[in-house]
């Protein structure tokens, strides 16, 4: 074939005759210009393609492969929390998750009965699942083991059972809005769960299997599983004894006094670790969305969602550090720090107290309706008498007062590791007269949160130095390598080390024969601070008594701090907050390993101390009962027939406690 | 006195048929087969009852039709169709043809098969859907062809390549009113045609440039006047309606150098929808990777050489046109449609030529390769 180039052009003829025209040079050249141009298109395009094939591969092809896969999450283990002695706290236990694969069903009609006979399910939800055109679709949480395995047994097609964890609170109740619970996604919801949920929830596993764009598996394709990776472990500062102890001792006196609730904390107040936060009555950690007795509804009423659930939020607030109250005469403890660190007062500046000052226009009332008449400093805080703080108040003025405040950490959260933490409510210093100078100086008028007051006045008697509240002590991942370890850096030197002194000396005094003397227990230096707060509004005439003590008083290892909310019949915190405090410490002091000491006073009082048992055999009874006046035994039983004394238990030369029973065999 | 002896034999000249032509646009069509195949067969198990060569099916018939409506064009001569027939009243087949469309395009604007939104298929009893606008553009070819091949000359000047658009225009403004990437492509063929005549080409420069100017400025102008398949184009990634598109580059990019292997596709898997459709490329990609889009690419370019080739040897000017008519066609139908999947362009929905699922396309396209076939026939030369 040729081109006809150069060629002239034949002049053909139609059937009918008429020319033809043949495509000329020029057309041809244009021809040659368009097909040109379609194949440099051509050849962009292949450009393109190759662009997107070769250097964009990678970045698509991920995407594209994300796309086809089916993610299965395996939720991790979440980290375990365990008190300072290695009990643990928070813990999971295997349950399983059923879910349907719609693809998959065969029998949907016995799937969906088999699934509402084992799983105890109506019909309909379960219908309308499987039902449900989806990948998958999950029928059931929260299976336990025995369950799973038993509708595993029916080998049903599209039914799968995924195993799982649960978190499982093996105390149940105790300091349950301390650690806090989560939710079905594995996330915390209140209390320690959230506060350090980043470092227990772990990394979720997954298995990837590859699907059609309709969620079907592709058979035979290759599953790619990623392992799940174990949260870490928390040691926390809490020590079951004692948060046990302080329950018991909380719920004896809620239950004696029908209080509302009764708060209790335990600190550290040399490090501020925590070692009991108690706020009877607890709720179930295992059943954390059923209201425990307090917000129960007394009648059998059924309460709408809404109200359940602003129920359970109430339920699940800590008030040690989410409410606020006015903290009466506890307080004083700060002014007379204030009044010492500005030299305001001396120990022995003496005062008069009529059973009133009279502040500008107002009388305000001391609780002694008679007056404590002339009286020294130290018999004031003795007395926690009204008008002595009132005046020692106006001494130091409000901007003395508000720099201790600061210093001691009243203006500010404590930062205690726990979520919800509330602010103390202050009066603005340019709004505070005379009469609120007054009533701030013994603790009314402004609010803060029982965690505050225990942490300022930590500071005051550790010696001026800050601490934090905390519970969280190290984090271990599952090697049992430290992850980390939680420190608390605070400032020393807020108070002075004479203030400190002081202070510790005047607060034991109100222990040893003050308003705190129900405190008191024998062997042990306990210096402490009662006080009656009248909750708002006044009119209302509830009080939530308190009381404060730390001991040994010297050197500082524990404070508590006990709340009473609307104790009936005597409300004196002096009265009924004191005497847990001692109860409590009656118990953990010894456990913390800070034995007993005896004074002489001490000793010299009924029922302390020890004696050696003298030796009766031999004796007749009645020169036994006439030596046994010398000795502090408690019952003396006589067994056996006769006058002569044969046997005796203790024996002699034992040394047993005053009180102890005799038991003498005749003959 | 005896007249000389006109020796009928000195000038014999071998008659020419294509083979090339022939044999490629065969081999695209079976390639077309195997793709629809492997593309169509999950979609249809999914949505016809489990006959997974439901469409493969449909497809075979259409290529054998197509097959011999290829093979009988091919022999007739092409000047057939412009030719009068009638004793009184000379009527060409070309205005029959002509006003067959314009009544099919206006039937089908009334009564046609909604499908997804859009009338364009005329549904046949028994044998199923018929898409009018592909008959179409091998009428606008010849049709063109014929205005052109009557009088070249006047189109020397732009009231010339008027009257070509005057007669085109009734066809083009029904087709653009269902299907506008159809009148695209039927507008391009138009203009290549008669710029490929025309002695003086200035006039096209200038509407060239303001064509290009003038969706430039769609494209660019602003948010307010563009259309949701610009800014799927240029947000392809995050626009719902880039879906298809993204799926298909997808698609193209996992193919990598040599796919993923026939059949292999993950993408066909009901992610691009109706995979076997304009989106067939894409999944060629992922399965015969850039090696095997690269040879259908060639398959093309030799098509459209092998049709160049005809067109400039033709023994007149109207095979000529008419061979540049359908170059341009198919050029144009390759370039939208590659360009569509690896989104160069805005989508426009334009099947690739033999090889995308379309009975009606499949057979026309045939056809036009017959008349193709018919042109190089009536190429003589010498040995």
């Amino acid at each position: 074939m040729t081109w006809n180039k150069g060629k002239p052009h034949r002049i053909l003829k139609n059937d009918m005759g008429r020319v033809m025209r043949q495509i000329t040079t020029k057309q041809r050249k244009t021809a040659i210009f368009v097909i040109s141009v379609l194949f440099t298109a051509t050849f962009l395009l292949i450009g393109r393609l190759a662009y997107l094939m070769i250097f964009h591969s990678e970045e698509y092809a991920t995407d594209a492969k994300e796309l086809h896969e089916r993610e299965r999450s395996i939720k991790a283990a979440r980290g375990i929390i365990y008190d300072r002695n290695g009990v643990v706290l928070a813990d999971n236990k295997p349950v399983c998750t059923v879910s349907v694969i719609h693809s998959q069903i065969t029998d949907p009609e016995r799937v969906i009965s088999v699934l509402c006979d084992v799983l105890d399910l109506s019909e309909e939800t379960v219908r309308k699942r499987v039902e449900k055109v989806s990948s998958i679709e999950r029928i059931k949480a929260n299976v336990d083991k025995e369950t799973a395995d038993y509708l595993r047994s029916f080998e049903l097609d599209g039914v799968m059972v995924d195993e799982d964890y649960k978190r499982y609170y093996p105390f149940g109740t105790l300091a349950s809005r301390v650690i806090g619970f989560t939710g079905g996604d594995n996330q915390g919801i209140i209390g320690l769960e959230v506060k350090y949920n980043s470092m227990l929830e772990g990394i979720p596993g997954k298995i990837l299997t590859l699907t059609t764009a309709h969620g079907t598996e592709i058979p035979n394709a290759a599953e790619t599983r990623v392992e799940p990776l174990a949260g870490n472990s928390l040691t926390v500062s809490l020590d079951v004894n004692i948060q046990r102890y302080a329950e018991q001792a909380a719920l004896k006196v809620m239950e004696a006094k029908g209080a509302n609730h009764v708060s209790l904390i335990l600190m550290n107040p040399q490090n501020g670790e925590i070692y009991a936060m108690v706020n009877v009555p607890e709720f179930d950690l295992n059943d954390p969305y059923t209201l425990n007795i307090e917000y129960a509804p007394k009648e059998d009423t059924s309460l709408s969602a809404e109200e359940k659930n602003t129920l359970l939020n109430r339920m699940w607030r800590n008030p040690c550090i989410s409410d606020t109250y006015e903290p009466g005469s506890t307080f004083k403890i700060i002014t007379a720090t204030a009044a010492f660190e500005k030299n305001a007062v001396s120990l022995t500046d003496r005062f008069y107290c009529p059973g009133h000052k009279i502040v500008e226009d107002r009388t305000i009332r001391c609780h002694k309706v008679g007056g404590h008449g002339s009286e020294s400093f130290v018999d004031g805080i003795k007395n926690s008498c009204n008008p002595v703080f009132m005046e020692i108040g106006a001494r130091v003025g409000i901007e003395g007062l508000y720099e201790i405040f600061e210093r001691v950490g009243l203006m500010r959260k404590t930062g205690i590791d726990l979520p919800g933490e509330a602010s103390s409510i202050m009066h603005k210093v340019e709004n505070v007269k005379a009469v609120e100078l007054a009533t701030i100086s013994f603790g009314q008028s402004f609010q803060i949160t029982p965690m505050q007051l225990l942490s300022s006045v930590s500071t005051i008697i550790n010696g001026g130095k800050q601490i934090t509240p905390h519970f969280a002590i190290s984090a271990k991942n599952t090697e049992e390598n430290t992850v980390k370890t939680y420190t608390y850096e605070g400032e020393t030197g807020l108070v002075s080390e004479k203030t400190c002194e002081t202070m510790k000396s005047l607060l034991e005094a109100v222990v040893h024969d003050g308003t705190g003397k129900r405190a008191y227990l024998p062997g042990f230096r306990i210096g402490g601070k009662t006080a009656t707060s009248e909750k708002l509004p006044r009119s209302s005439n509830q009080y939530i008594s308190s009381f404060l003590g730390f001991a040994p008083a010297e050197n500082p290892q524990v404070i508590a701090l006990v709340l009473i909310d609307e104790p009936e019949g005597i409300y004196y915190g002096g009265t009924i907050a004191a005497p847990v405090i001692a109860e409590v410490f009656d118990e953990v002091l010894p456990y913390l390993g800070i034995e007993p000491e005896y004074s002489e006073d001490e000793l010299k009082m009924d029922g302390i101390g020890t004696f050696p048992v003298p030796d009766l055999v031999g004796m007749s009874i009645e020169e036994a009962k006439k030596l046994l006046k010398a000795y502090e035994f408690g019952d003396v039983y006589e067994s056996g027939e006769g006058t002569v004394i044969t046997e005796q238990f203790p024996e002699a030369g034992e040394e047993v406690k005053k009180n102890t029973n005799l038991i003498l065999y005749m003959k | 006195m005896e007249k000389p002896v006109v020796r009928k034999t000195e000038y014999k000249p071998h008659t020419y048929y294509d083979y090339s032509l022939l044999f490629i646009t065969l081999i695209l069509v079976c390639i077309g087969l195997v793709m629809v195949y492997s593309t169509s067969s999950y979609y249809a198990v999914k949505q016809k009852f489990g006959n997974a060569a439901y469409f493969f099916n449909r497809q075979l018939i259409a290529a054998i039709l197509g097959v011999v409506v290829m093979v009988i064009v091919s022999k007739i001569d092409y000047f057939t169709y412009i030719k009068g027939i009638g004793k009184k009243f000379k009527i060409r087949l070309l205005f029959l043809a002509y006003m067959l469309c314009i009544g099919l395009q206006i039937y089908v604007l009334f009564f046609g098969e909604e499908v997804k939104g859009a009338k364009r298929w005329i549904k046949i009893p028994f044998v199923g859907t018929f898409q009018p606008s592909e008959l179409t553009k091998i009428c606008v070819i010849l049709l063109v062809a014929y205005i052109v091949y009557a009088a070249p000359k006047q189109l020397d000047n732009v009231f010339g390549f008027i009257r070509v658009i005057i007669y085109v225009c009734p066809l083009l403004a029904l087709v653009a009113a269902e299907n506008l990437s159809t009148a695209i492509i039927i507008a391009g063929i138009t203009f290549l045609v008669c710029f490929v005549v025309a002695r003086k080409k200035g006039y096209f420069f200038v509407m060239g440039l303001l064509a290009v100017g003038l969706v430039a400025c769609y494209i660019f102008m602003g948010e307010a006047f563009r259309g949701e398949r610009i800014d799927a184009w240029l947000n392809v990634e995050t626009h719902p309606k880039g879906y298809q598109i993204l799926q298909g580059l997808y698609a193209i990019a996992s193919g990598g150098l040599w796919g993923k292997g026939l059949g292999q596709s993950m993408q066909k898997l009901g992610f691009i929808p109706e995979s076997h459709n304009d989106m067939i490329f894409s999944v060629i990609c992922e399965e015969l990777g850039i090696v095997g889009a690269l040879a259908i690419i060639l398959l093309y370019v030799l098509l459209l050489w092998r049709l160049f080739v005809v067109a400039v040897n033709a023994r007149d000017l109207f095979g000529s046109l008419i061979c540049v008519g359908i170059m341009v066609h198919i050029a144009m139908q390759v370039l939208i449609n590659i360009a569509v999947v690896t989104n160069t362009i805005p989508s426009t929905g334009i099947p690739l030529p033999f090889i995308s699922y379309g009975g009606t396309s499949l057979v026309v396209l045939m056809a036009e390769m017959g008349i193709a076939l018919s042109v190089s026939n009536r190429i003589e030369y010498e040995r």
